[in-house]
């Protein structure tokens, strides 16, 4: 029996904007098991991208909870949530949102630095995500001069810098090109291998055929439509 | 040694970007410096101020006629010794002398060699001087800021007064004052006190005013008020008075210098302001991305202190250190025209080199603090939104 990695559970979220209220996620219960690979899939404002910043603690919900291992995640204290971000959840983002005046190495030592690693034991690590993300041989190249596709894989490096078990990508092709979108998906299909959770927020559809197990959750309107395996949607 | 990650990234983060910084610390330089200067030269006055009126009797007794100061009678000498407590009395001579090429005047000081003297402050730049040699003619000393401008008007050894009865008296000038006792000797001449007379056109029975010293400190108020009672037109000045009235005199010229501060203040609230907005625009992606990749509030709000810390301690050590380079080895060209400009002849005081770290760690405070907190502050505000939010 697979254990669950994370629990979603009657989870809502809304926006205050003078009186009016915003629904942004309705009622959302989901359990993603430990190694699954979710696909969160909708058009722009379905409340995707909301739903990965709540499973990754960086929003909060207005109602419900979320429990990672076990543990509710919505009610923590900043040095907790910050401290299971730190070593719980690898976060790719659309943007690559690296700090560009940094180079490879220094922009993936970054989440490592509040863990309290010492100098030695980070270099390690820098270094084996940047030989699992592809692009150790730029390791030393500024980030800000590195190509769309090499910026994306500096930040699966970042992403996987302290051994997260939670992988979340947040439209992670949005501004890639076709090719470059292939080898990144070459990319998950390791991490998946290599049994971590991941959870992508994407429209794109080359994550409707992906190469590995993946589960499809169509997203419209704030609320979870359905679930499909990769199987049942190549059927329909 | 073992590098902290954190340090380690505090410094890639700060090199890298140090074209951020080098406008900062720039501008932070200039204010400190011009504070540094200021407080520098300030201090340095006051405390040759203050070594020099050491030296100063503890009263000086005048007589005042119409509110004016007049010539004291030296019967007044011998009532004053009567009184008890005061252990010296010394009747002084002394007088400005008109310079009619320039505009200019000198003081005329008359010192009695026979006698010990009572101011030891005359007595410390007279120290070397050979008395013998020097009572044998008509001589004087003269203050440095006298013998260049006697000098500058062609006359290197001497000076020949007109008197008030309209003679004309021949004075050799004998040795210059040495150059230490400038802020007090620039424009005097000392001269044995029967020529200073005959120059200031004083009688015999007169004298300008009388110095005495009462050793007791808590005697001063009662002798003060026991030799105000003797004559109605007599005025008491204590040491304390004049050192007032210098400080007050210094006070005013710093008050010229206040222009300078408020342009400074002005530029400081500017860079004040530029830090918190730049934290709010250009770092606010950074904090929130930091935030997002599970730093805590404490862990930025550290980054962001040891940064700013690097910043405010770079310019002030830079800043204060120039300025003490810039007064007490370049002599302050241009600042102490401020502070000591405008008197009646040019003064080339030496500054004396004082720290006074209760001013430094002042000057520190007042700066580092305000810019620190304009840091802190909106990166506290945006450390505690939503990550998701500060990244947008």
């Amino acid at each position: 029996m697979m254990k669950a990695m994370i629990v979603i559970d009657n989870l809502n979220k809304h926006f205050k904007s003078g009186d009016d209220i915003f629904k942004v996620l309705k009622g959302i219960n989901l359990q993603i098991n430990s190694g699954e690979c979710i696909v969160l899939k909708g058009v722009s404002g379905s409340g995707k991208t909301t739903l990965l910043s709540i499973i990754g603690g960086l929003d909060r919900p207005s109602s419900g909870k979320v429990l990672v291992e076990g543990e509710s995640i919505s009610k923590l204290p900043d040095l907790h949530i910050s401290h299971f971000r730190a070593r719980k959840i690898g976060m790719i983002f659309q943007h690559f949102n690296l700090f560009d005046h940094l180079t490879a190495a220094e922009n993936v030592m970054i989440p490592l630095i509040p863990t309290g690693l010492d100098m030695h034991e980070v270099n390690h690590k820098v270094e084996v995500s940047l030989k699992l993300a592809n692009i150790f041989h730029k390791a030393n190249s500024a980030a800000g001069r590195l190509s769309g596709g090499e910026k994306q894989r500096v930040a699966i490096a970042r992403a996987l810098a302290s051994n997260p078990a939670i992988i979340l990508c947040d439209e992670p092709t949005a501004n890639l090109d076709r090719n470059n979108s292939l080898k990144f998906i070459d990319i998950l299909s390791q991490l998946h291998e290599m049994g971590k959770t991941i959870v992508v927020a994407t429209h794109d559809p080359l994550f409707d055929t992906l190469p590995f197990e993946s589960k499809i959750i169509p997203m419209e309107d704030g609320s979870l439509v359905d679930t499909f395996s990769k199987d049942t949607l190549a059927e329909s | 040694m073992r590098t902290s990650p954190f340090f380690h990234f505090l410094m890639l983060g700060f090199f890298k970007e140090r074209k951020k910084h080098i406008g900062v610390i720039a501008i932070s330089l200039v204010i400190l410096f011009l504070l540094g200067s200021a407080l520098f030269i300030s201090s340095s006055i006051r405390y040759s101020l203050n070594q020099t009126l050491a030296w100063e009797p503890d009263f000086v007794v005048q007589r005042t006629q119409g509110g004016q100061k007049v010539n004291a009678p030296t019967a007044w000498i011998d009532d004053l010794l009567e009184v008890h407590g005061i252990s010296k009395v010394t009747p002084r001579v002394y007088g400005r002398y008109f310079f009619k090429a320039k505009e200019n005047s000198f003081l005329i000081v008359g010192v009695d060699f026979m006698d010990e003297q009572s101011n030891k402050a005359l007595r410390m730049m007279m120290d070397e001087t050979d008395l013998k040699q020097f009572l044998k003619g008509d001589n004087m000393l003269v203050g440095e800021g006298v013998s260049t401008h006697l000098k500058t008007h062609f006359y290197p050894n001497g000076y020949t007064f007109l008197t008030p009865k309209g003679v004309f008296k021949k004075v050799n000038l004998f040795k210059v004052l040495p150059k230490k006792s400038n802020l007090i000797s620039n424009d005097m001449i000392i001269v044995p006190i029967e020529l200073a007379r005959e120059i200031l056109g004083m009688g015999e029975d007169e004298v300008s005013d009388i110095a005495l010293n009462v050793p007791n400190d808590d005697e001063w108020d009662n002798v003060a008020d026991k030799i105000s009672a003797f004559y109605y037109d007599i005025h008491v000045t204590t040491k304390e008075d004049i050192k007032k009235a210098y400080e007050n005199l210094y006070n005013y010229k710093g008050g010229v210098f206040l222009i300078l501060f408020l342009i400074v203040i002005v530029t400081f609230v500017l860079i004040l302001y530029q830090r918190y907005s730049m934290v709010y625009s250009s770092e606010r992606r950074h904090i929130g991305l930091l935030r997002a990749l599970g730093w805590s509030i404490r862990d930025v709000l550290k980054l962001k202190f040891f940064e700013t810390m690097m910043i405010v301690v770079i310019a002030f050590v830079l800043g204060v250190a120039l300025a003490y380079l810039y007064v007490f080895v370049l002599g302050a060209p241009l600042l102490r025209e401020i502070f000591l400009g405008g008197a009646n002849l040019p003064n080339s005081v030496i500054l004396v080199p004082v720290l006074d770290f209760g001013i430094l760690s002042s000057i520190f405070l007042i700066y580092a603090i305000p810019f620190i907190s304009a840091v802190l502050i909106p990166t506290w505000k945006i450390a505690v939104t939503d990550p998701k939010e500060a990244m947008l």
